[in-house]
């Protein structure tokens, strides 16, 4: 079951100290997001897109406004609360894949669900059903280097879906691929989330990747200018 | 601004500058090792430069000096040398002694015999103030006729830093101990501080010859001559006239350049010197270790700016140049700090080395540091070399590096991995190497093989440092799975993942607990085997020894009249006298001495190497007029029970038959012990160093000094020392010999830690987007730092299990190959467990207090920033 997310007059201001000029990242920012939506944030480089993210996913805090998921407000949690929120609730997956060098491609996926208290037996064969419904069964001791960059993609996709979140947050999936495994890669997120019925959010600047999904929300120098 | 310029401003120095608290913490590394190379070599040359200085001095204009190999030169050679008079050459005769001044606290002073009418030809005297009546109170260098007007019986000239310590101007009386007794001086002149009075750095006096003789029992005999040659003598000349003297003189006696005196301590004190400055380069290895892992960090970490240079035109040879330049720059700031720390250090080394080298060869010298140049040079291009030899590996691997920076951190680690067999089976083949050093005996006297063996084994352990990692983290997994959960799984593949840094820390650790554990066993069991036969030799109750002032050790010798009033003492049940000499064979030392046999046979207190019964060889020896030679002894001149040998007698050589071998642990010189009697008899000896008595039964040791001191009143100026107050002095000498040693083990450790510290700060730093990646993931800033701390917990039970297995195989080859080839004594393994147990225990938790910092610095990443950062 998918997230309800609800953003309210979110801003983010960096800097503003003497040494690095005051920049607001987000401008007043307010949406809502229902359970089970396919949302994706489009805009050009620098528009405050992962800014935005990142406070969803608690990995920052708002310099002012609300940002409730489900009804709690995660940016007044205590910091042991938003890690257990990362834990369980809200999943990322990245441009450029971040995944553990030294950790098998098993070990990565399993990774979040030891971090939950997972006894690791059960982690390990949780990550191994994961990384066969994204294809990747035969790939389970490789380490990351040994990756394409598809392969790796997945991996992190599995491994943000290993935990069942309610929320996948996505920034840039295909922004280092070519377009036939971005694409593949976009099957992949759709396929999964609506078997699972996930609220996903997801940055992107290409507009055809934005076509994707159910929502789209324009991003302009902070500020959101459009829904469609 | 230039390309090389270019290179070193973009991939060493702007990142250095970023990274300046592991910089900092390499160079400090390696200034350590440097600094304990640069003080243990300045605080040796120190000593013998004293020394030789001293000798230099009082050799003054002598181009010749002939000494004795045995117990001081026939006066009636002085005859035999007369015709040197008519070729031009001067000839000067003295004695030299050592003598404390009266008083508990006493100076020990050297004190020179000199025949006035002689020696101002050969040492120049300059006076400062005379007694009234003699002279004009001149200064300058004085004349023949004013030193001989100053001499008188017990009158003697004082160096005047000297004369002001003392008080004790021109009329005034100062007394020394000399044969056991007070004697009284009168000071008839104070001489400038020159010449043969900065001798022994100024704690010297000179005296009449015949004085020095009658007070300190050397009637008839001297202990060295000087000549000096007429000018112009040519090198050829010298050399044909030195044989010519040779010829008038005894076996035994030679004449010879004055610095061999020099060179005979030289000979003394190397293997000492060398033992250390061994133990300092393995502080060295362990600070260069830094530099690799410094450089191997930063190449992995720069690896996209190397592509992109190499993209922009640089070549490998330029990137190769560049990185090696950086283990230079390292190695000439570390080396620089390193000799700034070294004086410094040097100065405390000297006080703990220097007195024990002072005490044992030379008690009146007051050795001050002597800044030798060349000894800082050598300790700074050490550093350099061993810096720019440890950055070879990563500024290859730097060169290697593509334009397009293609290749992924993993692989790079992968790459690394694959060394790890033939890392760990050339690791195994340097351990047997190392096993194959110990087996050849020493070269020119010195444990080389024994050396390399350490170093083998040090080699070893270093390169089964990669495999020890990937075991260590396979058995970890395997715990991992059921207990320690993903904590351990993060730290588990942190070790792998970082294999070459991991297990370069792991190694400079084992080294450092190698050394400790090593050093350790070794002392331990050095300082049991010594308890041991204290115990076995120390049968008397009360030991007698001339006063000796604040010196440690015991000097000059009690007269004959002393020895006969104890044996003929009511209390006394007992008594056995050390008398002896030092003595030369082939300008290699050793001495000749004498106990009563008699008294071992009824006490049975003199251990034999062979484990037989001392009472009854004591007695066949006896009979039989042999001699026993210390262990020492036997190993350096390969002497065996049977051998026939040679001791230099007044008369020339002595020859004797060995009876057996004794275990010594007094002194490394080794010691050719002959019976009491038959010793006096050979060498028209008298008197005792040192006299042992045994009490009659049911006197105290108190009670027995009681009647000593009533015996002797204030006639003998002696120091008695009890059975338990000799072994107790015994063995703080023991522990200040080895105090030098524990320190370096600190050093190392204190450098080994460091190295963990910066290593894992180095692999915090360099894992700055995984460990956001964990926090976004889900993981507590606890979590994050109870990996790393888990990881440093891994570092130091791996160094520590690694240390104590080198350590042990070290131990075997210090114990019985570098010890018995440099000192010639065997020694029985001891391990003192409860002390490597708890210094084991605190370097493993030092190693994780060490992991704080940068597990703190681990938790507090941000993870929105630092993926940005990408």
């Amino acid at each position: 079951m998918g997230a309800r997310v609800l953003v309210e007059g979110v801003s983010k201001r960096y800097g503003g100290d003497p040494s690095t000029p005051r920049t607001e990242a987000l401008h007043e920012v307010s949406f809502e997001l229902l359970p089970g939506s396919f949302t994706a944030l489009l805009g050009p480089s620098g528009c405050g897109k992962s800014t935005l993210l990142n406070l969803v996913g608690a990995l920052d805090k708002p310099t002012s406004g609300r940002i409730l998921v489900d009804g709690l407000d995660i940016v007044s949690r205590s910091e042991p609360e938003r890690d257990t929120y990362r834990r369980r609730t809200a999943a990322t997956i990245f441009q450029f894949f971040n995944l553990l060098s030294t950790m098998t491609v098993v070990e990565n996926v399993s990774l979040p669900l030891l971090l939950d208290g997972v006894p690791p037996r059960r982690a390990d064969d949780a990550a191994r059903q994961t990384l066969t419904e994204v294809g990747l069964d035969e790939k389970l001791t490789a380490f990351p280097y040994q990756l394409s960059g598809g392969q790796m993609q997945r991996v992190a996709i599995a491994r943000a879906l290993v935990v069942n979140p309610a929320l996948l947050l996505a920034d840039e999936p295909t922004g280092n691929l070519d377009s036939r495994t971005g694409n593949q890669v976009l099957d992949l997120i759709e396929e999964l989330v609506s078997a699972r019925g996930l609220t996903v959010v997801m940055a992107t600047h290409s507009e055809a990747a934005a076509a994707r999904a159910t929502r789209v929300l324009h991003l302009l120098d902070g500020r959101l200018v459009a829904a469609s | 601004m230039t390309l090389y310029w270019a290179l070193f401003s973009g991939l060493v120095i702007r990142p250095a500058r970023r990274d300046r608290l592991r910089f900092l913490l390499t160079i400090a590394g390696i200034a350590i090792g440097v600094a304990t190379v640069a003080a243990i070599r300045l605080a040796n040359a120190s000593v013998l430069s004293s020394f030789s200085s001293t000798v230099d001095l009082v050799a003054g204009r002598a181009t010749l000096t002939i000494l004795a190999d045995g117990p001081g030169i026939p006066e009636d050679v002085l005859g035999r040398i007369a015709w040197l008079e008519r070729i031009g050459a001067a000839t000067a005769p003295a004695v030299s002694e050592m003598a404390a001044v009266a008083g508990p606290a006493g100076e020990v002073v050297e004190v020179l015999g000199i025949d006035p009418m002689s020696d101002a030809a050969v040492r120049p005297y300059v006076l400062e103030r005379v007694e009234e009546g003699h002279g004009p109170g001149v200064s300058g260098e004085e004349t023949l006729a004013t030193l001989f007007s100053l001499f008188q019986k017990d009158t003697l000239l004082l160096p005047a830093p000297l004369s002001a310590r003392l008080k004790a101007g021109p009329g005034d009386t100062v007394r020394l101990v000399a044969q056991g007794q007070e004697r009284s001086f009168r000071v008839a002149g104070v001489l400038e501080p020159s010449g043969p009075a900065r001798a022994a750095s100024g704690a010297i006096v000179f005296a009449d010859i015949a004085t020095v003789q009658e007070a300190f029992g050397k009637t008839g005999r001297i202990d060295r001559i000087d000549i000096v040659t007429p000018e112009g003598t040519s090198l050829a000349d010298l050399t044909r006239l030195q044989e010519e003297i040779a010829s008038s003189l005894p076996a035994g006696i030679s004449a010879g350049r004055p610095e061999r005196r020099t060179e005979t301590v030289d000979r003394m004190v190397r293997a000492f010197r060398v033992n250390l400055t061994a133990l300092g380069l393995i502080a060295l290895l362990v600070g260069v270790s830094f530099v690799y892992n410094t450089l191997s960090i930063s190449v992995l970490r720069r690896r996209t700016d190397i592509g992109t240079f190499r993209a922009l035109g640089a070549s490998r040879g330029q990137v190769f140049l560049t990185f090696l330049a950086e283990g230079a720059f390292l190695g000439v700031t570390g080396g620089a700090l390193g000799i700034v720390l070294g004086v410094a250090l040097a100065r405390l080394a000297l006080a703990m080395v220097g007195g024990t080298v002072t005490d044992f060869y030379s008690p009146a010298a007051r050795t001050e540091l002597t800044i030798d140049p060349s000894i800082l040079g050598f300790a700074f291009l050490t550093g350099v070399a061993a810096s720019v030899f440890s950055s070879l590996a990563p500024a290859l691997e730097a060169a290697a590096v593509p334009p397009a920076a293609a290749m992924r951190h993993g692989s790079v680690e992968a790459l690394r991995r694959k060394g790890t067999v033939p890392l760990g089976l050339a690791g195994a083949a340097s351990f047997v190497l190392a096993f194959l050093a110990t087996l050849p005996g020493p070269v020119n006297g010195l444990p080389v093989f024994g050396f390399l063996s350490v170093f083998l084994s040090v080699a070893g352990s270093s390169l089964l440092a990669p495999a020890a990692v990937t075991t260590a983290a396979r058995l970890l997994e395997a715990v991992a799975r059921r207990v320690l959960g993903p904590v351990a799984r993060i730290a588990r593949a942190n070790l792998s993942g970082s294999l070459s840094r991991t297990s370069v820390a792991v190694a400079a650790l084992a080294m450092g607990i190698g050394m400790l554990v090593s050093v350790a066993v070794m002392v331990g069991s050095f300082r049991d085997t010594v308890i041991l036969w204290i115990d076995q030799t120390l049968a008397a109750d009360l030991f007698v020894t001339p006063a000796s002032g604040r010196s440690n050790v015991s000097f000059g010798k009690l007269p004959q009249e002393f020895v006969d009033r104890v044996a003929s003492l009511p209390s006394v049940a007992g008594w056995d006298a050390f008398l002896g000499f030092s003595a030369t064979r082939d300008g290699v030392p050793f001495t000749v001495g004498s106990g009563r046999l008699d008294f071992i046979a009824s006490q049975g207190n003199l251990p034999l190497v062979s484990g037989g019964d001392p009472r009854t060889l004591a007695t066949t020896v006896r009979q039989k007029r042999e001699v026993l030679v210390s262990e020492p002894y036997a190993v350096k001149f390969g002497v065996k029970t049977g051998d026939v040998i040679a001791v230099p007698g007044p008369r020339g050589d002595v020859t004797v038959r060995v009876g057996g071998v004794y275990v010594d642990y007094s002194n490394d010189r080794g010691t050719v012990l002959f019976d009491r009697e038959m010793f006096c008899e050979l060498f028209e000896l008298d008197g005792a160093v040192s006299v042992a008595i045994l009490l009659k039964p049911g006197l105290t040791p108190e009670e027995g000094i009681r009647k000593l001191r009533e015996a002797f009143g204030e006639h003998f100026a002696v120091r008695i020392r009890t059975n338990s107050a000799l072994r107790a002095d015994a063995l703080r000498l023991f522990d200040r010999t080895f105090a030098v040693t524990y320190a370096l083990e600190l050093v190392a450790i204190t450098v080994a830690v460091l190295g963990v510290f910066n290593t894992l700060l180095a692999l915090v730093i360099e894992r700055r987007r995984e460990i956001a990646l964990l926090r976004v993931l889900g993981a507590s800033e606890r979590r994050v730092k109870e990996a790393v701390v888990f990881e440093a917990g891994v570092i130091g039970a791996l160094g520590a299990g690694m240390g104590a297995a080198t350590g042990a195989v070290m131990s075997f080859v210090l114990i019985h190959v570098i010890n018995k080839q440099s000192f010639g004594w065997t020694i029985a393994t001891h391990v003192p467990w409860l002390f490597l147990t708890a210094a084991t225990l605190v370097v493993f938790v030092t190693t994780l207090l060490a992991s704080w910092h940068p597990a703190r610095l681990a938790a507090g990443v941000e993870p929105a920033s630092a993926l940005r950062e990408e």
